[in-house]
């Protein structure tokens, strides 16, 4: 990938502590038994692995080939969750653009996998992904169009930014959601068991107890904000990659 | 529980029963946010431009003082000396232009820092204005509606204006009016787009080739379908460069003056003034994105989003098209 090293450094330091974070997600709700988005936190982890992989090349740590498998796999699952949302008689439009970003984050990681590796190949033969200069992938227009899709995405989560939650009241929240969920929800992204969650995450976010406060302050990981942030990261990220490759 | 609170609460999505979105606490963007919300899409893929390689090489200083010729001393002197330092110390100083950009994407977007951003939008957007684009070229003659005169940057401060989140929304017939009333603002909209139609009739525009070269020039380092297209228009004006230049001129005066027209009429010129936009956009190759030397998308998407803001509403006063303020 083209671009200042420092610059490539810092974006991929970026992208590593949020796969880091996407991680623990991932650790701390399966341990505490606390709801989150679980496909979303996996495919976080794997596109911040893969994003500093190809913006610092020694950070490669897996494999170098079949990302594009991977992440078009993941396109065609968010892909049928938004079909799936657009079906249901309670679809709502947060639960649409919610898949239809990650059908863009996937579909753009999936054509500079596909753009890298094509301009690697054209310049040395090889299967590198370094060495690539602006204005050397395939359909720029493409680029545009996902970078320009990224960014609308990046500035419309900012905006709601505000309206979700902290990590401490989702603690508490989620401490009186859990025995609900495992019986009822059993998974992120179920549909069924909404109404009973929800009313009990309302609740709980309303209530200031000294024993709900001693409880918040384990539920940081697992912050609506802080996964937003996340999206907000990867997208500008992402949006950076794709303008370099114009 | 009924099956109505049922049904309500079920629309309310699987992501509030994890407590991702408070619906309660959500007010959608009105047509104002939206266009902020442009505004700020605008300065995020600005601050990702800024982050090109070539804005840290010795291209970008000699760029910014190639708009130094031509202008007066007292512009054209601080503008060579900013070019200079800027070349002495590139990376530092790019890096801190892109994040000052960055800063006010984010910042106009995230509602508990609109006003800071917006502040800060108007004051970056002059100081671009001058020592980044010579005032846009309008005072050394080189300034013309097809390479982005009277500079792209001045629109985003003049955007940063109209939108700003006035604690007490005026009545206006269009969004653009509820900070500075609709005579401010349709007066503002009369001088920018009459600003365009004098300076398509000034040489730089209506001299036989200009046109032409400036619209196949752009054609450079662009996807196939936009240098044909570039090529093709550039083409078509070789022989008739004064004549589209008058006509340009008569759309952009027309455009100008139609924000003062009856409903009905306004909302045409207002589909107009886009349409030009956009054909402005494409001549202008789409502001040199393709290629990684474009600082950003130029004037077309500036001029279009800002038309949108004079779309004529519906007749409806603040108390019954109630708005969400930020914080």
């Amino acid at each position: 990938m083209a671009g200042e090293s420092w610059l490539a450094d810092t974006f991929a330091g970026i992208m590593i502590i949020t796969a880091a974070y996407c991680a623990s997600r991932l650790v701390v709700s399966r341990r505490q038994h606390r709801p989150t988005d679980h496909q979303v936190d996996a495919v976080h982890v794997l596109m911040g692995v893969a994003m500093a992989g190809m913006l610092v090349p020694r950070l490669r740590v897996f494999w170098a080939g079949g990302w594009e498998i991977v992440f078009g796999a993941s396109a065609v699952w968010f892909a049928w969750l938004m079909i799936r949302a657009l079906r249901s008689r309670n679809a709502v439009r947060h639960q649409l653009s919610h898949h239809l970003q990650h059908v863009l984050a996937c579909v753009a990681m999936v054509y500079m996998f596909l753009a890298v590796g094509s301009a690697a190949k054209a310049a040395s033969g090889g299967s590198g992904m370094s060495g690539m200069a602006a204005g050397t992938a395939h359909y720029p227009t493409l680029a545009l169009f996902l970078a320009f899709a990224l960014f609308g995405y990046v500035v419309w989560t900012a905006d709601r930014l505000p309206s979700l939650a902290p990590g401490a009241a989702l603690a508490a929240a989620s401490a009186a959601l859990a025995p609900v969920l495992a019986g009822a929800v059993g998974g992120g992204d179920g549909d069924g068991g909404t109404v009973v969650a929800e009313e009990n995450s309302r609740s709980s976010l309303r209530d200031d107890s000294p024993a709900q406060s001693g409880r918040r302050r384990s539920g940081a990981p697992l912050s609506p904000r802080l996964s937003a942030c996340c999206e907000i990261a990867m997208g500008v990220t992402m949006g950076y990659m794709l303008i370099l490759m114009l | 529980m009924t099956s109505q609170a049922t049904d309500a609460r079920s629309r309310a999505g699987w992501r509030s029963s994890i407590g991702v979105v408070h619906e309660d606490q959500w007010t959608a963007p009105d047509p104002r946010r939206l266009l902020q919300l442009g505004l700020g899409f605008i300065w995020l893929l600005d601050a990702m431009l800024q982050f090109q390689s070539f804005m840290f090489s010795k291209g970008f200083p000699q760029m910014l003082a190639g708009t130094a010729p031509g202008n007066p001393a007292v512009i054209a002197d601080p503008i060579s000396f900013s070019a200079r330092i800027i070349a002495e110390h590139g990376t530092a100083t790019n890096a801190v232009f892109a994040v000052i950009q960055l800063l006010i994407g984010l910042g106009i977007a995230w509602r508990p820092t609109l006003r800071l951003a917006l502040g800060l939008s108007v004051v970056w957007a002059l100081a671009v204005w001058w020592f980044g684009e010579g005032l846009g070229g309008i005072l050394n003659g080189a300034g013309s509606p097809v390479n982005g005169a009277p500079g792209a940057v001045i629109i985003y401060a003049l955007l940063a204006v109209l939108l700003w989140p006035g604690r007490r929304p005026r009545s206006a017939p269009f969004t653009a009016g509820r900070c500075t009333g609709a005579a401010v603002a349709r007066l503002l909209w009369l001088v920018l787009w009459g600003s365009l139609a004098y300076l398509a009739l000034l040489p730089a525009t209506n001299a036989p080739k200009a046109l032409s070269s400036m619209i196949s020039g752009m054609a450079a380092g662009e996807p196939a379908w936009l240098a044909s297209l570039d090529n093709h228009l550039g083409a078509f004006l070789s022989h008739r460069g004064p004549a589209a230049a008058v006509v340009l001129a008569i759309v952009l005066a027309v455009v100008a003056v139609g924000v003062y027209l009856p409903r009905p009429a306004a909302r045409a010129v207002i589909v107009l003034a886009i349409a030009t936009a956009t054909v402005i956009w494409i001549a202008e190759g789409l502001g040199g994105l393709f290629g990684g030397a474009g600082t950003d998308p130029n004037s077309g998407p500036l001029l279009a989003l800002l038309a949108l803001a004079y779309w004529p509403l519906a007749n409806r006063s603040p108390a019954e098209n109630p708005v969400s303020e930020p914080a």
